[in-house]
């Protein structure tokens, strides 16, 4: 007996032997993990374009201003901003004794070759800096007024510019002029309070605290895309902050007695659009969804509340149009769930239940894998609508290859589901979706002259309180007439150990600033 | 042998254009690569920017010629997600694979062959009955499932190994930092017992089944008989006379067998959150990173080449009947 036993204890001493020796030690106290679903691919500023290459940037890198967790403009390697008269020109003077990674001084010479390096051509970046927010600004240059001053100047006035600046993370010009495009998207050198200590390519990025803020001498960013193994790794305590946490494992952390999910109603918005352009009007459907009448009936067929419920595990209250609720028109009440209502407006506009016991057919379409348990949603949706007496052909596509390009063409519909970012720092930038007819965003060619004429308006003015009550009352246009079916503010669920203390915000930023243990 | 060898490579380079030729067009399938690579509010114009940038904007023959000139030359081309050399990238993720495959391999290997054997010897008995019930079993079971449970027994209720990650051995084994390598050692293999387990329990499986009806195929052959007549004993029967002339089959499957697991590591590298070179492609597929793609499959279809032509050359060396030039002696 005893000889039989013997290989089985050698091996499960060994075995226990290396757990010891290895991955089982309890984690120091200054280090905190953060395990992330999306690998990293750069740390070239100009580059970053996915929101998890971003949230470990920003640890990095320093910004002229930052944004607070409620949206709030918060001053960072500057502290003060002018703007010239015209709009035009973006004065920013920098903090004093500002110093880079290698130790280099930073000056405005550099924060004017940061932006400038960014906006460079040559450079060929393709990041979200100058894919979006330059060209959103209108970004023309950057110049050093004296060592502490720089000076942005930007095409035309434009009422988000401050807040879309805080997206450009500086660093030093010396640095980067010494290194190639290649090196500076391996070997950061930043202006943060953090700096790059390694970086495994798929698998873990460790940073290094070298300056104030931060409660941790090192932030470890582990790659672990599968969403199960994510939570086993916080449940085990190998992870602190873990995001993308799917609905169908809320219950699990939250009953581990290790760790618990913060839900909090994030910045996307959720909704139906009805593509009103004239090549949908002429398609099955998409001459009734011309109607405003005929689209605020739709906003009673669907239950957003149980949708929430029932498939994304969270209470939520349903948006009233395009704008985050803390900057939204606040006398709008959100559409309630009347079927009842819905068909009695149908039939007055129009579109009566025919001897089958439809109204009018219509094609929606939806790309899936995108958002939170998107295609339940959509099938919910669709069960709603059909309750109503719509006869609708639902087409469900692959997001990246099929569903994006129909988006940039602004060809899906009549009927698609989507969600666009938003933001918490202005109603405006909300609202840029549709600043034109011809916006790229204006995924529904929605043209109601009520809303664009008073887009100058809102954007000249210089007395905050008459823009206040212009965008009040284009608020209420859109939840009239407009081209959205109102759901909700995509939740965002994010797995915290109790371990640790630290508050998810509403703008998917995963800052670890202000993480602190217990 | 030389002229045998230098024609196979020959060969092989028309296969790998025509590999690189059919991921090349199923990518392209898949639609305009662009839309990655910029902002959900990029303007047209930010589009067509991004389009040229990235190269996107030629005809595809333009593009794929392009690629396969550049190739001729020894360039792979940059990754466009990374923004460096894709063939650097590749091989930087290429070693965490290998120690996986071959951990897996060899775990499978250990113990297919004593399974297949005791099978085989103990045939129509209550042991042969549970192994091959076993592997049938193994053969089933999907590699991620297998992953996942793995992960919450052994990595989450008894906590006996890690749950996800790895610790490298090979990398700096081959950067010539061997004190670094070989204390690393112990936690690679460690970390490599799960994930190992999940993709070399097909291999395990379909060897033990593979073991054993070679064996009883040769168990069954005269010279085994004669063999038995004159005396000798059984194990050195087995051991001398059955099991070499079993190998043949086996050896042509483990040698191919690499070369599968090479290819089959996507799924479990992406559960066990494992970097290694299935996972990167898996994302850059994902990401339509072409170049990285290419490098990716120019460099799994010529380990895949290279094996295929030694396990040949290994064949010959265990059955003296086979010749290189096609025919049997």
């Amino acid at each position: 007996m005893k000889r039989h036993t013997a290989p089985i204890r050698a091996l499960a001493t060994c075995v226990l032997g290396m757990s010891l020796l290895t991955g089982c030690a309890e984690q120091s106290d200054d280090t905190i993990v953060v395990g992330l679903s999306a690998d990293i691919t750069t740390f070239e500023p100009g580059m970053i374009s996915s929101r998890d290459n971003a949230n470990i940037a920003r640890h990095i890198f320093g910004a002229l201003f930052t944004l607070g967790p409620d949206g709030e403009h918060i001053p960072e390697l500057a502290h003060t901003l002018e703007i010239s008269d015209d709009g035009m020109a973006y004065v920013y003077t920098l903090n004093q004794g500002l110093t880079c990674h290698d130790g280099e001084a930073l000056t405005a010479e550099d924060v004017a070759y940061t932006f400038n390096r960014i906006a460079d051509p040559a450079n060929r970046f393709t990041g979200n800096t100058p894919g979006f927010v330059f060209s959103s600004i209108g970004f023309e240059s950057a110049e050093p007024l004296d060592d502490l001053r720089v000076q942005i100047n930007i095409a035309q006035k434009n009422p988000i510019a401050f807040g879309l600046m805080t997206e450009v993370y500086v660093y030093c010009k010396d640095a980067y002029e010494r290194m190639s495009l290649d090196e500076a998207a391996s070997n950061p050198i930043g202006s943060g309070a953090y700096r790059l200590a390694s970086w495994t390519r798929g698998s873990e990025v460790v940073l290094e605290k070298v300056r104030e803020p931060g409660n941790f001498e090192r932030i470890v960013w582990r790659i672990i895309p599968e969403a199960s193994t994510r939570t086993a790794e916080l449940i085990a305590g190998n992870v602190d902050i873990i995001a993308n946490v799917v609905p169908e494992q809320v219950e699990t952390i939250n009953e581990s007695g290790r760790a618990s999910v913060q839900v909090v109603s994030g910045t996307r918005r959720m909704y139906v659009g009805y593509n009103l352009s004239a090549e949908h009007a002429a398609m099955p459907g998409g001459d009734a969804i011309q109607d405003p009448d005929v689209r605020r009936a739709l906003q009673y067929a669907v239950d957003v509340p149980t949708i929430c419920r029932q498939l994304l595990s969270v209470e939520c209250e349903r948006a009233t149009g395009l704008v985050n609720p803390q900057n939204a028109n606040p006398n709008l009440i959100p559409y309630s769930y009347d079927p009842e209502l819905a068909g009695r407006l149908l039939d007055e506009a129009g579109w009566p239940r025919g001897d089958d016991g439809t109204r009018f057919f219509i094609r929606m379409q939806a790309g899936q894998g995108r958002y939170v348990n998107d295609v339940n949603v959509v099938l919910a949706i669709v069960q709603y609508l059909e309750d109503v007496g719509l006869d609708i052909e639902l087409e469900l596509m692959e997001w990246a290859s099929v569903y994006t390009p129909l988006l940039r063409e602004r060809s899906m519909g009549p009927l698609f589901f989507l969600g666009t970012g938003g933001g918490l720092w202005s109603p405006i930038y909300d609202m840029t979706d549709i600043a034109r007819v011809s916006s790229g965003t204006n995924y529904t060619h929605w043209s109601d002259s009520r809303w664009f004429d008073r887009w100058p308006d809102m954007v000249n003015t210089e007395d905050l309180d008459e823009q206040r009550v212009i965008i009040d009352e284009m608020l209420e246009v859109f939840y009239d007439d407009g081209p959205w079916l109102h759901l909700y503010f995509q939740p965002d669920f994010y797995g915290v150990s109790d371990r640790i203390t630290w508050t998810a915000r509403r703008d998917e930023h995963v800052e670890i600033f202000e993480a602190s243990l217990r | 042998m030389g002229a045998y060898i230098v024609r196979r490579l020959l060969q092989s380079i028309i296969v790998i254009i025509g590999v690189t030729l059919v991921s090349f067009l199923a990518l392209q399938a898949g639609g305009d690569p662009t839309y990655l690579f910029v902002s959900e509010r990029a303007s047209t114009e930010e589009i067509e920017a991004t389009r040229q940038a990235l190269g996107f904007d030629r005809p595809l023959h333009e593009q794929y010629l392009s690629f396969v000139g550049d190739l001729a030359r020894g360039d792979f081309g940059q990754s466009l997600s990374y923004r460096q050399p894709a063939m650097e990238i590749v091989l930087d993720a290429l070693p965490a694979t290998i120690e996986l495959t071959l951990f897996a391999m060899i775990l499978a290997l250990m113990l297919a062959i004593p399974l297949g054997v005791l099978a085989a010897i103990n045939r129509g008995t209550a042991w042969d009955g549970s192994i091959t019930t076993m592997s049938m079993v193994g053969q089933s079971i999907p590699s991620f499932w297998m992953g996942i449970m793995m992960i919450l027994f052994f990595g989450l209720y008894i906590r006996l190994f890690p749950i996800s990650g790895n610790v490298p051995f090979l990398k700096p084994l081959i950067a010539g930092d061997f004190a670094v390598a070989f204390s690393n050692l112990p936690r690679t293999l460690y970390h490599l017992v799960l994930p190992g387990i999940a993709v070399g329990t097909y291999s395990l499986a379909r060897n033990t089944r593979l073991v054993r009806s070679s064996l009883l195929e040769v168990l069954e052959q005269d010279y085994v008989r004669t063999a038995r007549s004159k005396g000798i004993a059984e194990f050195r029967v087995l051991v001398h006379h059955a099991l070499r002339n079993a190998w043949l089959p086996v050896v042509t499957i483990v040698g191919l067998e690499f070369g599968f697991l090479l290819g089959g590591v996507v799924v479990v590298e992406t559960v066990f959150s494992y970097p290694g070179i299935g996972r990167l492609l898996f994302a850059a597929i994902n990401q339509r990173d072409i170049p990285l793609v290419q490098a990716g499959v120019i460099l799994l279809a010529s380990i895949f080449i290279l094996l295929n032509l030694l396990v040949d050359l290994v064949y010959v060396r265990l059955d003296p009947r086979v010749k290189l030039d096609g025919g049997r002696g």
